[in-house]
């Protein structure tokens, strides 16, 4: 990271009184797609300004769960789910909030990188605020732009090609572009579903120290499949597991030291330390 | 092949190919080849000398069509004999469904070679400027047929046209988008009915026009009422093109959007409808070619009209093809001439409007057109 990025990181905060983060917490959330219930009862409180990851084998719930923190669960047919998930101690699903509120100040990023092909690349930074008629008149678009490009380290790579379609970006500056427009609407917490797995391993790198820097401002809530990756970037760590014709659950949670070092659960060491799954 | 793997390793650590040129030569890798061609001019010509041979010498056959069916079937098993037996029989069944599927490819542009070119060679003698400004009111029995014109015709086309999409592809756009994104229990009785409309015969849609609009809101034969019949036909054809296109807008998109807190409408008007919008164009262009030739509709709502009448909501008005099927029913030699070079023009407008739809919206998705980025640029986003 060049110094002049380190200025604006500062400046960043300075602009930004919504930089403080908020915590999330699920509480005792089950989930079921029709008949099949892939959830059991998941309680996990994800602290301001933390990263929390999710780790797990596939069809455990992970991704499940992190939909049902944006209500994005919702959005597949017959979908449902029991519990209470709330922001600063507002229940997302019962307290009245618009939908689209929710899904602002919960900003996601997908696994496979999905800028807009429309629009250009200064226009997807942009489109959050234009999809959620949310204007921000503090600041104007090229600013604005030039901000979330540069909290998503992507600023250097494309401030020549801003004017490009966005999917002419390579796949890991296509996913800091999705970052870059996640960031744009200024959300307070932002989910990212295994947002590396497509990507190699310099993508990668850049991507997790965008999150290390990002963690300053919003809370992180990452679902990865990468043990170490897992280690360098989360503060928290929850292990979901599935037991065989069972919903998935969490097994351990805990501080991502003692995960990893020092884990309670046996299933919890297989898994980490790369004996199963 | 040795002189080749011989490599050269140098102190500095380049590796170095003996001979190495300074113009790399590069390798062909072409499946079709010249040798080929030749191969397959040879089977064809093999081909046609056995079948004049049996035809014409051996056998008492004649007739053309038979000719050319015999000719084709010893073509193709020549075809599977010869490269059978240079590059064995799996190669020889690859190389015979090739021939296969492109003879009949280009089978398929003889039809409208023929269409085209016939309709050029009747069409084209009394095509003259003044056929795009003069109407019909002044030519008599006796006229040349490079006297007067089809301005009536031209404009009733357009102007018909032109309404009925106006009307019809707003309107198959949202059934689309409501099929698409939004669905539910509804959806399928109307993609139901949409099916069944793409099945109403053109008479059909004229019919109710003059029922539901002519006579039981007292209206006339307008241009207008030929329109609405022309969008009744438009509407299917649009609907389901459209539908199709928007199923292929990827589901990631509209979660993205959704995620960033779009609402359903922002998300399909910001980011479903530009994604597809080469797409709806074409939509739109077989909508048009659905209607732009309709005949049968507008004999019973437009009328038809030999002098021009560029007014829609009032009195008759004339039509390109229907123009057509007036003058071609005449004994006249000159009437008859006139109808093809009204035929001729239908198919250059035809023309027209596709490459002006393609030029305006053809480009893909990942394209930003020059406006666009002009105003990008002035607010300094590119």
């Amino acid at each position: 990271m060049t110094s002049s990025e380190t200025i604006d990181l500062v400046e960043d905060r300075a602009l930004d009184p919504v930089g403080l983060g908020s915590g999330l917490t699920a509480r005792q959330v089950s989930a079921w797609f029709g008949e099949h219930k892939v959830l059991d009862r998941v309680t996990l409180a994800m602290p301001p300004n933390q990263v929390t990851a999710l780790i797990g084998p596939s069809g455990c719930g992970k991704s499940t769960f992190l939909r049902i923190l944006n209500r994005m669960h919702e959005l597949v047919p017959g979908a449902t789910l029991s519990g209470t998930v709330a922001i600063n101690d507002i229940d997302i699903y019962r307290s009245g909030l618009l939908v689209t509120d929710v899904r602002r100040r919960i900003g996601m990023v997908f696994q496979k990188p999905n800028p807009f092909p429309a629009m250009s690349v200064a226009e997807n930074v942009l489109s959050g605020l234009k999809l959620s008629r949310h204007r921000s008149r503090r600041h104007d678009p090229a600013d604005l732009v030039e901000r979330c490009l540069r909290r998503a380290g992507l600023w250097n790579e494309v401030k020549q090609r801003l004017g490009t379609p966005g999917g002419a970006l390579s796949g890991g500056q296509q996913q800091r572009l999705c970052i870059a427009r996640a960031l744009a609407v200024q959300p307070e917490i932002l989910l990212m579903d295994e947002p590396c797995s497509a990507l190699d391993p310099t993508s990668t790198r850049r991507i997790e120290e965008t999150i290390a820097e990002l963690r300053e401002q919003v809370t992180i809530v990452i679902v990865t499949h990468n043990m170490q990756q897992a280690q360098r970037v989360s503060q928290y760590c929850a292990f979901f597991l599935a037991e065989e014709n069972a919903p998935g659950r969490i097994v351990e949670q805990g501080p991502t030291d003692k995960i990893f070092s020092a884990p309670d659960d046996p299933r919890t060491f297989d898994y980490v330390s790369g004996q199963f799954g | 092949m040795t002189r080749t793997t011989e490599l050269l390793r140098r102190d500095d650590g380049v590796v170095e190919v003996p001979g190495d040129p300074a113009v790399e030569e590069r390798i062909a890798v072409r499946e079709f080849q010249g040798s080929d061609a030749i191969e397959l001019l040879g089977c064809a010509f093999g081909a046609f000398c056995l079948t004049w041979l049996v035809y014409e010498r051996l056998t008492p056959l004649s007739g053309g069509l038979g000719f050319f069916v015999s000719w084709y079937a010893l073509f193709l098993a020549a075809v599977w004999f010869v490269v059978r037996d240079r590059l064995g029989p799996l190669e020889a069944r690859d190389r015979l469904a090739r021939v296969v599927v492109a003879s009949v490819a280009l089978g398929l542009l003889i039809p409208l070679g023929l269409i085209v070119g016939y309709t050029f060679a009747r069409g084209f003698h009394a095509l003259r400027p003044q056929f795009f400004v003069q109407d019909q009111s002044r030519v008599g029995p006796l006229s040349p047929a490079t006297e007067g014109g089809g301005s009536a015709g031209i404009v009733g086309s357009l102007e018909m046209v032109g309404l009925a999409t106006l009307m019809s592809v707003p309107l198959g756009i949202l059934t689309a988008v409501f099929l698409n994104e939004i669905g539910g229990r509804l959806a399928r009785p109307v993609r139901m009915i949409v099916d069944a409309m793409s099945a109403i015969p053109s008479i059909v849609a004229g019919l109710f026009i003059y029922a539901a609009f002519i006579l039981a809101l007292h209206q006339r034969q307008t241009g207008f009422a030929a329109a609405l019949s022309l969008a009744v036909l438009m509407l299917p054809t649009v609907t389901r093109t459209a539908e199709v296109v928007l199923r292929l807008v990827p589901g990631g998109l509209r979660e993205a959007s959704l995620a960033l807190g779009g609402t359903e409408w922002s998300t399909v008007r910001r980011v479903v409808l530009p994604t597809a919008r080469t797409g709806l164009l074409t939509a739109v262009i077989l909508g048009v070619a659905r209607v732009i030739g309709e005949t049968a509709p507008l004999i019973l709502t437009a009328l038809g009209n030999t002098s021009l009448n560029a007014n829609p909501l009032k009195g008759n008005q004339d039509a390109l093809p229907l123009m057509i099927y007036r003058l071609i029913r005449f004994p006249q030699t000159a009437s008859i001439e006139r109808a093809w070079t009204g035929a001729l023009v239908l198919l250059g407008i035809v023309l027209v409007l596709f490459i002006v739809a393609r030029l305006l919206g053809g480009r893909g998705p990942g394209h930003i057109g020059r406006i666009k980025r002009y105003r990008l640029a002035r607010k300094g986003l590119a």
